[in-house]
């Protein structure tokens, strides 16, 4: 591989994991708090692509509004869905995972019908369009803006996790629900607004992705798998435990696909069973 | 209720009151048996495809409902049943029932034994995640060996029905539904076993409190291994049948999409009851028939719709509520006291 090819697939690698960052950070910690895989996850940043493709592209209006209102869209579904239902099926794992299953299912086919099963080709933000030279090497800025964007998600992530009081409360429920709640601390509220976070990050990543991923109706499930790996390899619970996962995942995709396109999807599974067997807390996870 | 407790009803009662309370059974059967000749020959196809995911639904319920392990990883076993079939008529020419069945069942719960090993060495979501990913793993296998494809395409193709060895006889669809009804009747009956042997209580125990039953002196991973395998066979011969019946199997048959299918009916028709799998496979099924002349597209939506109300709002499933209204009307009309 020469080094022209193996810078571009380190870029490539690197903002396939930040976008992979966004949406595990908070199945990670949305795992953590509550105890259950959000398996309409990935659902909830497809259709937060959907709404960033209509806005930005269908009604022509600015890239970054389409970010932020694909966030909320996202979010509130979120919201909808813990509120709604979750919270209903208090303690009763199993059920809780299959409700998720479930609006997979349903998010999925709705915005089949919304949206019909035509591709959407990647759009930004005009400024961002064209591609960097530098060299031999021409890349597009859209992936040097989302690594950029993930790094800074992270940090604000990590910021907020380990050195807020919020952050605290939250790593606190993890550890310990019984004595968080004897503290006084409403655990319900907790989760409530994690779970709404989680919901608006993958909404936000589900429009800086399409930049680059483009949006179609497969894609909820398509991003689902690769971040449970990323939980799974990376640790739950912990935003450093994502991003490291993330990366990782990321750079095995790009450079599975370069060297052996045949092996790569099974590399992964692979990667994510002998995890699971030799190190269930993921690499740099929480113990359990 | 176990055998000898059978038994014991049956000798107690008179035999108006074992007829109402045995009578869903006996309706069901007789139902089973009379009903398909007289549909069309699409409609006589469901009915065969109901009774295969029913014997899928049944053993999965074996799992999740009596032993609580929530696998995403079932359809690896019905594909490994199925592409068995599949293979032996694509490089072999066999097509022989009598090599491909209890072949299929072997490969199905030799499976079962490879991820048992593997999968039971973790708890809880760990559990979830890792059966989802041997069955994602197998899925990936499918599509890159060329081995396990038809060549130029995806998948195996071309299975013709399965050749019993009696001269003369030729399938149609309502023959090959009676034979898949044969094997759904001893499939159904083994589970009623399984269900209500010693064994299948301390399932149930280990689903309530696994430490208990640890400190009894359990041998809890064994009896979770063993029910692994177990519903590894069953899902063997639901692949298999499958796949006589489609003539194809691809990759997706691996995948988590059918693993969903046994989920979905195992909640929709009651879990950890002896009817309610094939409740639900029957509703998910005809619904799914029906569903698919009217919406073909909004058939998915249909479908996690009545997950998530299920879920929500009948947790117990249908066969909860049809044994209640059964009981209220046998107290109101035979007197039954149970």
């Amino acid at each position: 591989m020469s080094a022209e090819a193996f810078v571009l697939n380190l870029l490539n690698g690197l903002s396939y994991g930040m976008v992979l960052f966004l949406l595990a950070s908070g199945l990670s910690i949305v795992l953590g708090l509550m105890g259950i895989w959000n398996l309409a996850h990935g659902a909830l940043y497809m259709v937060a692509g959907y709404i960033g493709w209509t806005i930005a592209v269908h009604l022509g209006m600015n890239f970054w509004l389409a970010v932020l209102l694909g966030a909320i869209a996202a979010g509130l579904i979120g919201l909808g869905i813990e509120r709604g239902f979750l919270r209903k099926l208090y303690r009763q794992v199993n059920e809780q995972v299959l409700l998720t299953f479930g609006f997979l299912y349903i998010l999925t086919n709705l915005s089949l019908w919304v949206w019909t099963g035509r591709f959407r080709v990647p759009f930004t933000a005009p400024a961002l369009a064209g591609s960097f030279i530098i060299g031999d090497i021409t890349y597009p800025i859209v992936r040097f803006e989302i690594i950029i964007i993930g790094i800074i998600i992270a940090s604000g992530l990590w910021w907020l996790q380990e050195r807020t009081r919020i952050g605290a409360i939250v790593r606190a429920g993890m550890d310990d629900k019984e004595m968080t709640m004897g503290l006084g601390i409403n655990l319900d509220r907790v989760s409530m607004f994690t779970f709404l976070l989680a919901a608006f990050i993958a909404g936000f990543a589900g429009v800086i992705g399409a930049q680059f991923l483009g949006v179609y109706s497969g894609l909820g499930l398509d991003m689902l798998l690769p971040a449970l790996i990323v939980v799974i390899v990376g640790g739950m619970g912990t935003i450093q435990g994502a991003l490291f996962g993330a990366v990782l995942i990321g750079l095995i995709d790009a450079f599975g696909r370069a060297l052996f396109p045949q092996l790569a999807m099974f590399t992964m599974y692979l990667l994510m069973i002998v995890i699971l067997l030799v190190r269930p807390s993921g690499l740099v996870g929480r113990r359990i | 209720m176990t055998i000898a407790e059978l038994k014991e009803t049956m000798r107690q009662q008179p035999w108006q009151v074992l007829l109402i309370r045995f009578a869903p059974y006996i309706l069901g059967l007789i139902a089973l048996v009379i009903l398909p000749p007289f549909f069309s020959t699409p409609i006589q196809g469901i009915w065969t495809k109901f009774l295969i995911f029913a014997i899928f639904a049944s053993s999965y319920d074996l799992a999740y409902g009596h032993t609580g392990l929530l696998s995403l990883g079932h359809a690896a076993f019905f594909g490994a049943g199925g592409y068995t079939i599949a293979v032996l008529n694509l490089h072999y020419g066999i097509d022989s029932l009598w090599i491909g069945l209890p072949l299929g069942i072997l490969v199905g719960a030799l499976t079962a034994v490879v991820f048992g090993l593997i999968a039971l060495r973790v708890l809880g979501p760990f559990f979830l995640m890792i059966t989802f990913a041997l069955g994602m793993l197998t899925f990936s296998i499918a599509w890159n060996v060329r081995w396990l494809n038809t060549p130029g395409m995806q998948g195996i193709t071309g299975v013709p029905l399965p050749d019993l060895g009696i001269p003369g006889f030729s399938w149609s669809t309502i023959s090959f539904y009676y034979f898949v009804l044969i094997i759904f009747l001893l499939c159904f009956f083994l589970v009623y076993r399984i269900m209500n042997s010693p064994f299948g209580y301390s399932l149930r125990g280990i689903r309530d409190g696994e430490p208990r039953l640890r400190s009894l002196g359990y041998n809890t991973w064994l009896h979770k291994y063993l029910i692994i395998i177990i519903t590894g066979a069953f899902a063997g011969v639901a692949g298999v049948l499958y796949v006589y019946y489609y003539g194809m199997i691809v990759p997706a048959h691996l995948a988590i999409g059918t693993s969903f299918s046994p989920m979905i009916m195992v909640i929709l028709g009651g879990s950890t009851t002896l009817l309610g799998p094939v409740i639900g496979a029957a509703v998910i099924e005809f619904v799914g028939y029906f569903a698919s002349i009217f919406t073909p597209e909004r058939w998915p939506l249909i479908l996690g719709g009545i997950f998530v109300v299920t879920i929500m709002y009948a947790p117990g499933g249908i066969n909860i509520h049809l044994s209640r209204l059964w009981k209220r009307l046998g107290e109101r009309y035979g007197s039954v006291k149970s």
